[in-house]
């Protein structure tokens, strides 16, 4: 059970709705509701905008692909011990 | 080969790459010293030989590894049936197949950063290195490994539950996953 009230998306402002968009053109996955660290970083855009830029900085293809950075950051969130 | 595949590759490197990283940085600094090349006996003689070989340990790498044999092996070298066993496990691991040996080096990188292990950084930037992995690779790795450092954070302070199962292909293992409810 979270912590929090997870907002649905209609709770949120229109920018804060505009990136829930982006969020589904990232994942390319059409969810019934944004998922919920989309919308816990929608709670406070000056840190979720800069926060998700730069993760999708560092996710972008470069030297290792976009599918091989997905499997470092499932390694990381394993040692870190994060079922999410 | 199934899909599947990848994924115990991966599992298999993050494995590894932990024990060599516990003993490296748990015994590193204990008083027991490192089997040395020139005092082994023979079997752990070749058994060296082989980890030079795999690492390129003669050539411009060498300082970063932190000398001719990586300090784990040095210090398991004392049994030399487990040094045996060790190694052949760590070349598997490491030796490439459906993953690349480079993106195998960038899973022990991170795994090494996010538990904080200062001989698995250190040894597996070397290696990336000598991979041919450029600045701007190793910042690609130091990036998602920073930034779901973060993420993993938020979501456990929050407690939430994982929503991507529905993006996963179907697990027909039968096994709950905890993240669910």
């Amino acid at each position: 059970m979270p912590t929090v009230r997870l907002r649905d998306a209609s709770e949120y402002p229109e920018p804060a709705r505009r990136l829930f968009e982006l969020s589904k053109q990232w994942f390319d996955y059409d969810f019934k509701e944004p998922p919920a660290m989309s919308r816990v970083m929608a709670w406070d855009p000056h840190f979720g905008g800069p926060h998700g830029r730069a993760m999708k900085r560092a996710m972008a293809p470069g030297e290792f692909s976009r599918g091989e950075k997905e499997m470092v950051a499932a390694a990381v969130s394993g040692v870190n011990a994060c079922t999410y | 080969m199934t899909g599947d595949d990848r994924w115990y590759e991966a599992a298999f490197v993050v494995g590894i790459t932990n024990a060599l990283n516990v003993v490296a940085d748990g015994l590193g600094g204990a008083p027991m010293p490192q089997v040395e090349p020139e005092t082994a006996p023979a079997e752990v003689r070749t058994i060296f030989a082989d980890i030079r070989a795999f690492y390129g340990t003669g050539g411009p790498a060498a300082d970063v590894l932190g000398g001719e044999i990586p300090m784990p092996f040095g210090l398991i070298a004392h049994d030399p049936g487990y040094l045996a066993d060790v190694w052949a496990a760590v070349k598997r691991a490491f030796s490439e197949r459906r993953l690349t040996r480079r993106h195998k080096e960038a899973l022990a990188f991170a795994v090494s950063l996010t538990t904080r292990s200062a001989f698995g950084t250190a040894f597996h930037l070397g290696e990336l290195r000598r991979l041919g992995v450029g600045e701007r690779g190793v910042m690609e790795v130091v990036g998602v490994a920073q930034m779901f450092s973060s993420y993993t954070k938020i979501a456990d302070t929050l407690q939430l539950s994982s929503d991507m199962a529905d993006i996963a292909p179907a697990d027909a293992s039968g096994v709950p996953d905890p993240g669910a409810g």
